[in-house]
């Protein structure tokens, strides 16, 4: 599905990513770990599109699609969702009018029809419940006022809206408390299918007792430097990075 | 525009040169074009005007509100009209007032609080585009104690437009107790546009309550990203983005469904600047 | 005395004469009145080149053809500028024997301030010399900045000594077209301070006109010039934190400031003017134009403490020109009994990435008027200039007024400009809470006022802003209980 290949970006001139490699087929879950500073966010807003950070090396394969290539938008219409690390607030813009724009794009982009409002409206219910969010909220301008779990229940909300092929959750679990991390967690592990394939950014274990990854990234330095299965997160919990890290510096 | 004609037909008529409203329940009015229009509500009266200007002519408003009247006003303009309200506010009185520019008019608005305890409310957008010069001007004269006033005017210039605030907030020197604000909220969209506000205060009393601010930016650059990577496109985000600007002040004219077509409206004007 | 001044008086004598007018005539009929003559023999007495006195003589002419101001938030009483004396000698104070013939009002402010006899005597104008080395500690002074290559000394020594500089820079940032007040300045100013750090320099001591003895008396229509060449940095202060006595009544001064590449420069003024009675007669009039012109990397700071004045209308600006330079406005404009001060800053954002920052506080009290007038203003290619103002005023009275009046005008769309303003008093729970403590009405409002203004204090130089909060204090004596 997403085939990344030496991937090096620069954000102000500074190299952020030195060559990442990184394959995800359907169905997977992929955990990125890896210490503060690593380049972890960066690769997942390269993913994205950001404007920020410049492509000067590498390419990214998805679904067929020369991704790098590709705005923002369509990225995403494609099937490409970044669960972001602090939701922006748009003020004065209601989340329902907002959802309602990006679902019917994307149904454009598939060459569906736009949803009725009644079909929306049943959607947009339906959805909610994924992540117990609470339809109060729906109604208010977008991440307007809302708390830290509150944001993030509304990322994995508009994720189950939107239907993606591809999820990246950048440091969905940073600032949740216990009750939080278990809806968000759970709201993603239901989402899941044989279909899509999600990739979870995090720097901690307990994330993944709930979303339980096939395959752990270990990203260091702008580089992927060690990869394993679901018991690598474990350890590094137990042991830290330095054993990796020390390796690498060596 | 035919949606808000159709609203209006809904509504009396006020005028040519009079209206004067005594009861109590809030009945709906129009005006369309006013030159010289005179609007009483007599004490505890209630009414709601809406004040549509669709030409380039000269219109003249004034409000006289009795004590405890209320009255929710609200304006819109098309053209580029050039207008002046006068509201005089007695006792208790409480005004509400909604102008939505949509075309390069001149507003000027001088609104008296003369009577303790008299409340204004005001909200004002202006959307520019092309080479258009819209101006509002807004002078609120707290002339008694214990009155309160309360404006936000938003403006949004693109193309080569030019968005003009200025406001006042006087108090004179025994109108304690004053509690007046005044917000300039403003957003170029283009390279050519501009924006000059003067949000002004001149107060002589010193139990007050009194602020003011202005901004002029930019709509914020991570909400149109974060908005892109949910699928819409750039123009569509930066539309909505507007719209969620200006939404609140469009959207609170009064009697629905006029506020949701004034909005239509303005979406349409945005498409153009 | 100095021995520039002696100098001056000596060269001055021989061109009087030369011009054809004995001393008795100079004194009494060219004393007052303004004339393109007037203006000739103004630079003529200095022993200036023809060049100033040519452009002298076009701001003259220029003058003539502008009216006074009137858009400020002003009562101005008609001035006659035709009864003011525009040439004085520049001993333009009377010289006493001892602190004897001091004003007792001014010894008793002297001692609030606690400033010591020696600086007293000096700031009243006693003859110093024989008490204090002022001389010496002149000397010193020199001596250190000339090995740094840093020229700092009166303007008519400048324009002797060092021509081509003052020709380059003097006009260059307020040309005389400016305004009313600056045309009349450049037609007619007496003497004032020229500084020049050399590129990059860091000047190691606080520059202030207390420490050139000449500069005392320079009267009503001075002129600044201060040059800071790239990567220098100089911090200027203006005045005397004394009260100082001054008998003219107007005060049209301009103030230039040129802050190259990478170059610094902080300007600070405790302006203390007599401020006229209590019941709004006499005082000062000060028309002051104060601008400085950064260019790429430069930081300009201005920062004034407005006690003083009958009226005062001032508005130090920066001119933002080169990218990435940085202006800064900080003021506390202090009013009582019948003063006016109509004071603010400009700030012209031309350059890309240049920020600005305006913190402005007034206070009045009395029957004062205290407005706030600012500009900010970001030219089309200004992209992401930034601007954030504050602008506060605190009342004392229900007799005073406090007024705020920000233009903003903005023709970038990548700029950001942000102007809040807020008016409170001082509440009778705050007093009532000092009270309680045992602090005595009057402490209570200096402590709070302070505390209001403890933000721009804090950008002046230490001494000064010990004494600018001392200052304060003074003058809140009666504005409330």
């Amino acid at each position: 599905m997403l085939s990344v290949k030496n991937l090096h970006a620069t954000v102000e001139g500074k190299e952020i990513l030195r060559g990442i490699n990184l394959e995800v087929k359907a169905g997977e879950v992929h955990a990125i770990m890896g210490p503060n500073g690593s380049g972890k966010s960066t690769l997942a807003s390269v993913l994205a599109g950001n404007e920020k950070f410049t492509v000067t090396e590498g390419s990214v394969e998805f679904l067929g699609h020369d991704l790098l290539s590709m705005s923002i938008e369509d990225r995403a219409r494609l099937g490409l969702f970044l669960g972001f690390q602090y939701p922006v607030e748009i003020p004065g813009v209601t989340m329902a009018n907002f959802m309602k724009l990006a679902v019917n794009e994307h149904r454009k982009y598939r060459g569906e029809e736009p949803l009725s409002a009644a079909e929306f409206l049943r959607l947009m219910k339906e959805k909610s419940a994924v992540v117990e969010l609470s339809s109060k909220l729906t109604a208010r301008a977008v991440n307007e006022g809302f708390s830290g779990g509150e944001k993030k229940k509304n990322e994995i909300f508009q994720m189950a809206m939107l239907d993606p092929k591809l999820a990246i959750l950048d440091e969905t679990d940073s600032g949740l408390d216990i009750d939080a991390l278990r809806i968000v967690a759970t709201g993603v592990t239901k989402l899941h299918t044989s279909e899509n394939a999600t990739v979870v950014i995090t720097h901690y274990q307990r994330l993944l007792d709930y979303i339980v990854p096939d395959v752990v990234h270990v990203l260091y330095k702008g580089r992927i430097i060690y990869t394993g299965d679901k018991t690598l997160a474990l350890k590094l919990e137990k042991e830290g990075y330095d054993w990796l890290i020390n390796e690498y510096d060596k | 525009m035919e949606r808000i004609y159709e609203i209006l037909g809904t509504f009396r008529k006020a005028g040519p040169e009079q209206l004067r409203v005594d009861a109590p329940v809030p009945t709906p009015y129009a005006a369309v074009d006013p030159e010289h229009l005179h609007v009483t509500l007599t004490a505890g009266a209630a009414a709601h005007l809406v004040v549509l200007h669709t030409t380039e002519g000269t219109s003249e408003l004034t409000v006289e509100l009795a004590e405890g009247a209320q009255l929710e006003l609200t304006e819109l303009f098309t053209a580029g009209t050039f207008s002046e309200m006068t509201v005089h506010q007695a006792a208790r009185s409480c005004c509400r007032m909604t102008t939505v520019l949509l075309s390069g008019a001149n507003a000027s608005y001088r609104i008296d609080l003369a009577g303790a305890a008299a409340e204004n409310n005001l909200g004002g957008v202006f959307l520019l585009g092309g080479q258009e010069h819209g101006v509002v001007k807004l002078h609120t004269n707290h002339l008694v104690a214990d009155c309160r006033s309360d404006s936000t005017v938003k403006g949004v210039a693109g193309g080569e437009a030019t968005g003009e605030f200025s406001g006042l907030v006087y108090v004179a020197q025994d109108a304690q107790r004053t509690d007046a604000r005044q917000q300039s909220r403003n957003v170029l969209l283009s390279e050519r546009a501009r924006i000059e506000t003067m949000p002004q205060l001149e107060i002589y009393a010193d139990d007050v309550k009194c602020s003011h601010g202005a901004t002029v930016g930019q709509m914020d650059a991570d909400a149109i990203l974060y908005m892109r990577q949910r699928g819409l496109s750039e123009a569509q985000a930066r539309r909505l983005q507007i719209e969620g600007f200006v939404g609140d002040v469009v959207r609170r004219c009064g009697a629905e469904p006029l506020g949701e077509a004034v909005l239509a409206l303005a979406a349409e004007k945005l498409e153009r600047i | 005395m100095a021995e520039n001044e002696k100098e001056i008086l000596e060269t001055l004598g021989e061109r009087e004469y030369k011009y054809g007018f004995t001393s008795a005539i100079e004194t009494e009929t060219i004393g007052k009145g303004l004339s393109e003559e007037v203006v000739r023999l103004i630079s003529a007495k200095k022993g200036e080149p023809s060049w100033m006195t040519e452009r002298r003589v076009a701001a003259y002419r220029h003058w003539l053809t502008l009216e006074p101001p009137t858009w400020a938030h002003l009562h101005i009483p008609e001035i006659n500028f035709q009864d003011i004396i525009y040439y004085a000698a520049p001993k333009g104070r009377k010289k006493l024997d001892s602190m004897d013939e001091v004003d007792p009002e001014l010894k008793r402010t002297f001692d609030k301030l606690g400033i010591p006899l020696e600086e007293q005597m000096a700031l009243a104008g006693v003859a110093v010399d024989a008490v204090m080395d002022s001389v010496s500690v002149k000397t010193t002074f020199k001596e250190t900045l000339a090995e740094k290559g840093i020229i700092f000394c009166s303007i008519s020594e400048a324009l002797r000594d060092h021509p081509d500089l003052v020709r380059k820079y003097l006009g260059s940032v307020v040309p005389y077209t400016d305004n009313f007040y600056a045309a009349l300045n450049a037609a007619v100013f007496s003497d004032g301070s020229f500084c020049y750090i050399p590129k990059g320099v860091r000047c190691p001591m606080e520059l202030s006109t207390y420490f050139r003895i000449n500069a005392a008396g320079t009267g009503q229509f001075e002129r600044t010039l201060i040059v800071a060449d790239e990567g220098a940095y100089v911090s200027y202060l203006e005045g005397c934190t004394a009260p100082q006595r001054d008998e003219n009544q107007l005060h049209a001064a301009v103030v230039e400031i040129v802050v190259e590449r990478d170059a610094e420069v902080k300007y600070s003024t405790v302006q203390n003017w007599y401020p006229g009675d209590k019941e709004g007669r006499g005082g000062i009039y000060n028309f002051v134009t104060k601008r400085g012109l950064c260019r790429e990397n430069a930081r300009l700071s201005w920062t004034q403490v407005e006690t003083g004045s009958a009226i005062t209308w001032k508005y130090p600006s920066c001119v933002l020109a080169g990218d990435n330079s940085v202006g800064e406005f900080y003021s506390v404009a202090m009013t009582n009994n019948f003063q006016q001060a109509d004071t603010g800053t400009k700030m012209i954002h031309v350059g890309r990435n240049t920020r600005s920052r305006i913190v402005s506080k007034g206070i009045s009290a009395g029957r004062s008027e205290n407005s706030y007038r600012g500009l900010v203003r970001v030219a089309k290619g200004a992209e992401n200039a930034r601007n954030y103002s504050q602008c506060d005023s605190l009342l004392i009275g229900d007799r005073c007024g406090a007024h705020t009046f920000p233009v903003i005008d903005c023709r970038n769309r990548t700029a950001v400009v942000e102007h809040e303003a807020t008016t409170s008093k001082i509440s009778d729970d705050q007093l009532f809470y000092c009270n309680q403590r045992g602090l005595s009405t009057e402490d209570a409002v200096g402590l709070i006022v302070n505390g209001y203004a403890r933000e721009v204090l804090a950008k002046l130089p230490m001494e000064f802003a010990v004494e600018a909060q001392k200052l304060l204090a003074l003058q809140l004596e009666g504005t409330v209980g």
